[in-house]
């Protein structure tokens, strides 16, 4: 389906919700799904339907790819690595493999490397001594813990609905502490309930609540974003967010900008998922009545134009799948790089010939204009729809080079330049 | 593919460990303490234990794996497991897999159970992962011809959350929803679905 007809079917469903709505419990409602969200089952099992139920016949099959079931190896690793293809003068090289499911990344004061994981429940360190460089699971069981960062010589991991603390964190590798939990304020399921932390120049960490399910009018304290202070008080910073497992301090201005997957089950070109700006607090992205800045939901529109919410700073793409992401603030690279966005691509699954699984690169002004985006590192897409690996999230190096992390193959890459 | 691979990696990298993709004959060496529960040919006598012979390999590897690290109990396996190395592992669920699959004989017919099951099943799209002949693709497994016993014990522990599933939380989130009437009906279907 071309993305015209598309919208304008979207507009004609838009209408129809809209006149239900006027005509109070009107025949529209009855299209709408109904999520029961009042009972405690709704959090523990809620529907499946991220990736069944709202497929067509011509998207029947389009499940979510499942990775190796153990880390890829070495040399297998280098191997894959040689189709992966960069800008002159970049090269990619194995930093560090047998990192089971490896997320989000974030370093500590003393240059450990610090990893979550998705369903391996692990945290990972990346050590080095003497030029030998070593992983450690440090955490083991916990549920998702996708989401790291440090402050202070404390490791903060997020798993699903906690967020733990594990104080002096880098001198205690070996044996980690029991953790502090700082806020747990969450809701249990997994669906869209994995998370990526940001924290901010004052310590606080931004974190993602998406919805459990594809599309639908989500539960109150569900699609936003929350700012968590250390001592676990709680704002909520943006509405009208689906799925983001990404984002960034823009050092220029200290504004928060976070990447988004949008809503599944349309077509394989709508509609795009995106990059976002918060300018101000409470701003409304849109989910689940808009999508991309311009196309209202076919079903839950409910009769809201796009131009009430605030738009994209860049559509990405459909089904690209931007997970972590990063200002460039090294200077290793070249200097029209500086402040420039690194975005981890996970690529796409809801998709007949999938995309992403790639690095972009976003150059952008402070105040979101001028975007514009390119492929930085690309080769993990191998088939219409297999993966050699899966790019989840990017972090600075201190010697400017680029870290990348890869959940399909279990390993971590570093992109570096030299002239 | 993954010969292929090895060799080209094997012949890159001399300086490093042995190539690592599967090795069926290792894993059939590798599987005689399985044998004694799983059949020699990967078929079960005892109903209550799954037959392997013929699975999906990324399925076999990602339980072996589960179990392994814990994340999937069993007094049985755990131990088992947890003796594996990555390359074991590998090892045997490539072999499992190349084994041919064999259809287990049904257990007692119910035409109208049958029946339910076939609607139940359509209902919650088991098809979407697991193909038209319930045959599996990639790591949702072969889900024809098991039988009831070992069905109806897989999706009340995916109910349960009592074992984990790959695709994220797939198999728990699609569990959720069924009914012990439901999980009756499609373990039986499931046996004979043609």
């Amino acid at each position: 389906m071309s993305g015209t007809s598309l919208r304008k079917r979207g507009i004609a469903f838009a209408a129809i919700a809209a006149a239900g709505l006027a005509l109070g419990a009107g025949p529209a409602a009855a299209q709408l799904k109904s999520y029961d969200s009042s009972k405690p089952s709704f959090w523990k099992n809620p529907p499946p339907d991220w990736f069944l139920g709202d497929e067509t016949e011509a998207q029947k099959g389009l499940a979510p790819p499942v990775g190796p079931a153990l880390p890829t190896p070495l040399s297998e690793l280098q191997d894959n690595l040689k189709k992966i293809k960069l800008p002159p003068g970049f090269k990619i090289e194995v930093y560090a493999s047998g990192l089971p499911e490896a997320r989000q990344m974030a370093w500590g004061d003393k240059g450990t490397l610090f990893v979550g994981s998705f369903g391996a429940g692990n945290v990972y360190a990346v050590t080095e001594s003497g030029g030998k460089r070593e992983v450690k699971t440090i955490l083991k069981g916990l549920n998702m813990p996708t989401g790291v960062a440090f402050r202070d010589g404390a490791l903060y991991v997020v798993a699903i609905d906690k967020l733990l603390r594990y104080d002096n964190a880098e001198a205690k590798l070996g044996a980690m502490p029991e953790p502090a939990v700082v806020y747990d304020d969450m809701p249990p399921f997994v669906a869209h309930g994995w998370k990526y932390i940001v924290m901010d120049k004052e310590g606080a960490m931004y974190l993602p609540f998406g919805p459990p399910f594809n599309i639908g009018i989500p539960p109150t304290s569900l699609s936003q974003i929350r700012r968590v202070h250390p001592n676990g008080l709680a704002e909520l910073v943006a509405l009208g967010v689906r799925n983001s497992v990404g984002g960034d301090i823009d050092p220029r201005t200290g504004q928060y900008w976070f990447t988004e997957n949008a809503r599944d089950w349309v077509s394989d070109d709508m509609p795009s998922d995106k990059l976002n700006r918060i300018s101000r607090l409470g701003e409304h992205f849109g989910y689940p009545y808009c999508h991309q800045g311009d196309m209202p939901d076919p079903k839950f529109a409910m009769g809201h134009k796009c131009d009430e919410f605030t738009p994209p700073v860049l559509n990405l793409g459909a089904h690209v799948a931007p997970l972590g992401m990063k200002f460039y603030t090294g200077s290793q690279f070249p200097a029209e790089y500086r402040n420039n966005i690194f975005i981890a691509e996970h690529g796409s699954w809801n998709r007949h010939k999938y995309q992403g699984g790639r690095i972009m690169r976003v150059t952008v002004d402070p105040d979101g204009k001028n975007a514009k985006q390119e492929v930085f590192a690309e080769g993990w897409l191998t088939g219409a729809q297999e993966y050699s690996g899966r790019p989840a999230d990017v972090v600075i190096a201190q010697d400017g080079s680029l870290l990348v992390a890869d959940d399909w193959a279990g390993a971590v890459y570093r992109i570096s330049y030299s002239r | 593919m993954r010969p292929f691979l090895a060799a080209v990696a094997a012949a890159a990298c001399l300086a490093l460990p042995a190539a690592e993709a599967a090795d069926i004959e290792a894993g059939r060496a590798r599987a005689e303490p399985c044998m004694a529960c799983h059949g020699t040919d990967g078929i079960t006598a005892d109903r209550s234990i799954p037959s392997l012979a013929g699975q999906k390999e990324r399925y076999l590897q990602w339980q072996l794996v589960f179990f392994r690290s814990g994340r999937r109990q069993s007094e049985i396996m755990q131990p088992q497991a947890a003796e594996l190395s990555d390359e074991e592992l590998r090892n045997l669920g490539a072999y499992f897999a190349s084994l041919p699959r064999i259809v287990l004989p049904p257990g007692p017919p119910d035409p109208a159970l049958h029946e339910k099951g076939k609607l139940a099943a359509a209902r919650h799209r088991c098809a979407s992962c697991h193909m038209d002949n319930y045959a599996g693709s990639q790591a949702a497994p072969a889900i024809a011809h098991q039988t009831r016993e070992y069905t109806t014990k897989a999706l009340e522990d995916y109910r349960n959350n009592a074992r984990p599933s790959v695709g994220v939380a797939a198999m728990n989130e699609v569990a959720g929803g069924l009914t012990d009437e439901d999980i009756a009906a499609i373990a039986l279907y499931m046996e004979n679905p043609e």
